[in-house]
């Protein structure tokens, strides 16, 4: 119970950071602290269903994967985006207002 | 108090410790070494729990790839700043609110169902070799082309910019 909680909170405060930070690295801070306490989560509840050490492993290892490739195209579209504009914070993107 | 607790205890620490800097920090190099810490706390979570090839893997993608990868960005974005690199923080009732709501709710919906989730029994590194080279071979292809799509959209946003 201890670490659900635990995990929910990181979740929660990773949430939180999305919300309220304005600088893309910020956001992307955000986001790597959810898809973390959500792998921990995972694990946890794959324990708890009675999944067998390797496929628990095999499972948190795909959202490592995905966390990984989400991590390098959203820096390399913060870097294509401050090389182009010179700016990095999210509420100065205006332009692209529909 | 046995190893494990103490264990589980250290690496919550850790992780939550991470969790508040990048919460309140506003320099951005702080900022990066409380993700650091978070994710370390995180591979000792997955320690806690009996998988220790799931930890270093952690520890090599995110502490020595995307968090390196993280503080590039952060070096070339505020190149320009003559003075330390400062981030912007609005602390918002309403997103600590939803925040707050999000975590109740997770708690609530699976505490029924993980309970007191204890570890694993740790798993040998041939066993998972085999799990998924056999029959987990799918999975172990489908990251490997994610990986190599990543790479794809990376290298085209790279192209997209020098025309």
């Amino acid at each position: 119970m201890v670490a659900l909680v635990l995990c929910a909170s990181l979740f929660g405060a990773g949430l939180y950071v999305v919300m309220t930070r304005r600088e893309i690295i910020g956001l992307l801070t955000g986001v790597e602290m959810m898809l973390g306490a959500a792998n921990v989560q995972l694990v946890m509840l794959g324990a708890a269903v009675g999944g067998t050490g390797a496929t628990i492993e095999a499972a948190g290892l795909m959202v490592l994967v995905v966390a990984a490739a989400e991590a390098a195209v959203g820096l390399a579209l913060l870097l294509a985006l401050y090389r182009r504009s010179g700016r990095s914070r999210t509420d100065e993107l205006n332009e692209v207002n529909g | 108090m046995t190893l494990e607790v103490i264990a589980f205890t250290l690496a919550g620490l850790l992780a939550a410790g991470g969790a508040v800097a990048v919460l309140f920090v506003r320099e951005a190099m702080r900022l990066m070494i409380g993700l650091g810490s978070f994710l370390l706390g995180v591979a000792g979570l997955f320690l806690y729990f009996g998988l220790p090839f799931l930890a270093t893997a952690q520890v090599f993608v995110y502490v020595g790839g995307v968090l390196v990868l993280m503080v590039f960005a952060v070096m070339v974005v505020h190149r320009q700043a003559d003075d330390r690199p400062v981030m912007e923080v609005r602390h918002d009732v309403g997103a600590a609110a939803v925040a707050l709501a999000v975590t109740v709710t997770i708690v609530a919906c699976l505490r029924s169902v993980v309970g007191d989730a204890l570890p694993t029994p740790g798993v040998y590194s041939g066993v998972l070799a085999d799990e998924l080279l056999g029959p987990k071979l799918l999975v172990f292809e489908m990251a490997g082309a994610l990986l190599l799509t990543g790479l794809v959209a990376v290298l085209t946003i790279r192209e997209g910019e020098d025309r």
